[in-house]
């Protein structure tokens, strides 16, 4: 079978490429090993969305008392909760399918391999089939990193230590959880678990946690789920992971936490191993990620590598323009992919949200800036649902372009919010044009624009 | 007394001209002879001087207008005189200017300036009322015209193209230089910006040097540019190669050099000879002394000649009309004229058109052989070729000899192949009896 593009891996990256592909006249085939939807859909962003709301839920029941509501019998069903996230993650699932279908892109279940090329295409390999494509598009997506330590590899095998995939299907809460790795999945799920109830530490090696968030705001979000309960360890290095408790080093000393289960989320690595890649050349580095230009090209002509397999963002909406820009230039349309816009969010209650510079890294680049620093309280609507709320929303501006370069906040809906940002960062807005815009009142939104005029 | 100008009629084929610069401004005083603006037609530029001292009122018309011809142009009175009745016929660009006097203009130039983003901005009435209806931002327009002032086709450019540059970038971004665009839409941001221009190369001096020129292109060459697509596109050219021995014309050229000015004939040419042999040759071929008008063949009863002249302004065809009838040193005195007067840009464009069949000569350039292109509705163009030393057979000896080639394109739907080459057998025959020819 010969196709016009042949996408290897179903995830946001394959499978808006082949969607948009398809839509343009395209003969796509699709081929993926697990399930259509990918990490994201499947075992990442949407479940671990599902898990949390719950949790939120459950939150606001115990927290009520404050805003003169009281449910007493509030409790959490771990078992429905796995089956709604199911539930959740099926609907999707079926209707990326569709949208598929619709767009008439040909899936295949099955791993890919890439056996070379001759004068019609790159030849594929799957499930004994042999096709060839004129142009290939490889968004293998990540994996999970497990790092080398004592133990990780036997309690893996054991079904106590975890990744993302199984932590979202556990059925029973677990007492203790120890979560190693305090970046965005860490945290999330350690907030999950700290609101239903188990005792949860995270072991981080860094000095901080939220990776490359703003200092005062993961500090912020730090000290909030002190106040909830979990404990953190940072500038700790794990060293041991027993049947029972988890081993690290601080300052020189060994420290040993209890354990029930154990969370790996040091980090994701593009996952590029037996795909083939060396029969057609496609070149890697040292970490295994595929190499793109701004075009989303390889350095083999007519083949592409959008999403975290080329290990430059590593967000499903990352994914999705990479493999816009790859489909815009397969048909002949110049598109070029940015990446000095792309929000990041932290689903924590409180969420965490900010796109462009923070206000380390500007100051690292040396960029002549002005930075507004001001309470989420300017927003009314915060003030009115986040009962001793301690939020903040940054605002950095370039004073060379006189355009805002970043933002970030902390505060229920940023996440919803941020895109706004992300929209004055892309368009490059002069901030004087900002200052013009009408904001919805109250929201929580409002804040940036307070923090426009505090300038 | 108020005098208007109008835009001259050169020609009876020329409807429109195109006002290609404006030498006086209105408000400048102006002197009987002064050059008032430059035109031009489609093959030609023209200068229209003043006839009268005054000062210019006011013009209709800007720079790039095409303008039919004898439309007012423009205005030379005394400042202050009533100058209403001269309303161009094109009554909303009369409603668009104003009839601006000296002391206006400076009052127009105090109101720009008090806008903070135009005061740097050259841009005519008419593009900025433009602009202003449109909501478009000037700062966004690349202008084309003189001196960098932004005309009314840089503001049409804007709208249909809308603007390239993000609000940020707009500020520092400078108009002409060339930088990647990589931000959101294609739209050149600030991040370009801060990578430089793409298009300016170093010298060794460190100084700044433009990778490449741009050059507008004339009009001359935007219809050249037409003429000869459409020849190519639309008819089935073939081109027949020849040569002829040269040593009669060579002889007869060298004699008429000699003897020529005792003679009172003027200097003619290899070319001069060519052209009599082909207007006397094309006689007993009248299908390629033709117009191609699809449903009919026109077959000239006289010979009306292009002669193809290379100018700085491109290429142009004046036409010696009635080529047969005329003697070979009134041919050769009329080609020198139509040149001199081509390449002074002042030919008559009636004298560019007309011809029933063209000559063009490549030879003194080296040309072996070319495929020239044929100037429809006309059927064939000879070209003339370089002279090349050659050797023959003549009583069993070797004979060297100068050859002159001959490439004759037909349109193979009008003539077919052995036409042509028998028309070209003639021609050589005539040419290489050049003694025999005059006598005939």
């Amino acid at each position: 079978m010969s196709v016009d593009l042949l996408v290897i891996g179903g995830g946001p990256a394959g499978y808006l490429a082949a969607e948009r592909a398809g839509h343009a006249g395209l003969k796509v085939l699709l081929i993926e090993k697990e399930n259509i939807g990918g990490v994201c859909l499947n075992e990442g962003c949407i479940p671990s969305k599902a898990l949390l709301y719950s949790a939120k839920i459950f939150d606001y029941a115990k927290t009520g008392k404050k805003y003169g509501v009281t449910f007493d019998l509030a409790s959490i069903d771990q078992a429905t909760v796995i089956k709604r996230k199911k539930k959740v993650v099926k609907t999707l699932v079926a209707g990326v399918k569709v949208v598929l279908k619709r767009n008439k892109v040909e899936i295949i279940n099955g791993k890919a391999l890439i056996t070379g090329r001759n004068s019609e295409g790159f030849v594929v390999n799957c499930n004994d089939n042999e096709y060839i494509a004129k142009r290939l598009i490889i968004a293998t997506g990540s994996i999970p990193v497990m790092p080398p330590i004592k133990g990780l590899h036997d309690g893996y095998d054991k079904g106590f230590v975890l990744t993302n995939r199984e932590i979202l299907n556990l059925i029973e809460i677990p007492e203790k959880l120890v979560v190693v790795g305090g970046g965005v999945i860490g945290l999330e799920m350690a907030s999950y678990y700290n609101s239903v109830g188990s005792e949860v530490t995270i072991i981080e090696m860094l000095d901080h946690i939220a990776g490359q968030t703003d200092k005062e705001i993961s500090t912020i979000l730090q000290k909030n789920y002190e106040k909830k309960g979990i404990k953190f360890n940072l500038s700790s290095k794990v060293v041991i992971i027993g049947n029972d408790s988890v081993s690290f080093e601080f300052n020189g000393e060994i420290f040993e936490v209890p354990a029930t289960k154990v969370l790996v989320s040091i980090g994701r690595k593009p996952n590029t191993n037996d795909l083939g890649l060396e029969s057609i050349n496609v070149e890697t580095n040292k970490q295994g990620a595929i190499l793109t230009d701004k075009y989303m090209r390889t350095n083999i002509a007519e083949v592409y590598a959008p999403g975290d397999v080329n290990g430059k963002s590593m967000l499903a909406h990352t994914a999705y323009r990479e493999a816009e820009v790859c489909i815009n230039n397969i048909l002949g349309k110049r598109d070029i992919m940015r990446y000095n816009a792309i929000p990041s969010v932290i689903y924590t209650n409180p969420e965490v949200a900010s796109v462009g510079e923070t206000e380390e890294s500007a100051k690292e680049k040396g960029l002549d800036v002005t930075i507004a620093n001001i309470t989420m309280k300017f927003s009314g609507r915060y003030v009115a649902e986040n009962e001793g709320g301690n939020g903040i929303c940054k605002v950095i501006k370039d004073n060379k372009y006189n355009k805002i370069i970043g933002v970030s906040l902390i505060g229920n809906y940023a996440s919803e919010v941020i895109y706004g940002a992300s929209l004055m960062i892309e368009t490059e807005m002069q901030v004087d044009d900002i200052k013009e815009l009408v904001f919805p009142h109250p929201t929580v939104g409002e804040v940036i624009r307070e923090a426009l005029f505090a300038l | 007394m108020a005098t208007v100008v109008i835009m001259p009629r050169q020609g009876n084929s020329v409807e429109s001209c195109i006002v290609a610069k404006w030498h006086k401004q209105v408000g400048d005083s102006v002197k009987e002879g002064d050059l008032l603006f430059t035109y031009e037609t489609d093959k030609a530029t023209f200068d229209e001087e003043a006839t009268i001292n005054g000062t210019l009122l006011v013009t209709f018309f800007e720079e790039g207008d095409d303008v039919p011809v004898l439309e007012n142009m423009c205005v030379i009175g005394e400042s202050g005189e009533d100058i209403s009745s001269f309303a161009s016929q094109k009554e909303d660009d009369i409603s668009k200017k104003t009839i601006v006097q000296e002391s206006e203009v400076k009052e127009q130039v105090v109101e720009t300036t008090s806008e903070t983003k135009a005061d740097t901005t050259k841009i005519s009435p008419r593009a900025k009322n433009k602009a202003n209806k449109a909501n478009v931002d000037i700062s966004y327009a690349t202008p084309s015209g003189p001196k960098g002032r932004i005309i009314e086709r840089d503001i049409d450019i804007l709208i249909k193209e809308g603007i390239k540059v993000t609000p940020a970038a707009s500020e520092t971004y400078e108009q002409g230089s060339s930088y990647e665009a990589t931000g959101i839409g294609g739209r050149i941001s600030t991040i370009d910006l801060e990578r430089g221009p793409i298009s300016e190369l170093t010298d060794n001096k460190g100084d700044v040097i433009s990778e490449y020129e741009e050059v507008k292109t004339t009009n001359i060459r935007k219809m050249i540019a037409k003429a000869m697509h459409n020849s190519l596109a639309t008819m089935a050219q073939l081109t027949l190669n020849t040569s002829f021995d040269a040593t009669a014309i060579l002889e007869y050229r060298k004699m008429i050099k000699a003897n020529g000015e005792a003679l009172g004939l003027s200097n003619i040419t290899i070319n001069d000879l060519v052209v009599y042999a082909v207007s006397r040759t094309l006689a007993s071929h009248r299908t390629l002394n033709a117009h191609n008008m699809e449903d009919y063949m026109k077959l000239f009863n006289t010979v009306h000649m292009g002669v193809a002249i290379d100018t700085d302004r491109g290429l142009m065809v004046p036409t010696i009309f009635n080529c047969d009838l005329k003697s070979l040193d009134n041919i050769s005195i009329e080609t020198k004229a139509l040149a001199a007067k081509c390449k002074e840009g002042t030919i008559s464009p009636d004298l560019l058109t007309g011809g029933t069949f063209t000559v063009t000569n490549l030879g003194a350039l080296g040309i072996e052989s070319f495929t020239p292109v044929v100037n429809p509705p006309q059927t064939a163009i000879l070209g003339i070729c370089g002279l090349e030393t050659k050797v023959k057979v003549v009583n069993e000896d070797i004979k060297a000899y100068q050859s002159m080639g001959l490439s004759l394109t037909i349109d193979h739907r009008a003539v077919d192949g052995a036409p042509g080459a028998k028309f070209l057998k003639d021609l050589c025959a005539n040419l290489e009896n050049f003694a025999v020819l005059l006598a005939k």
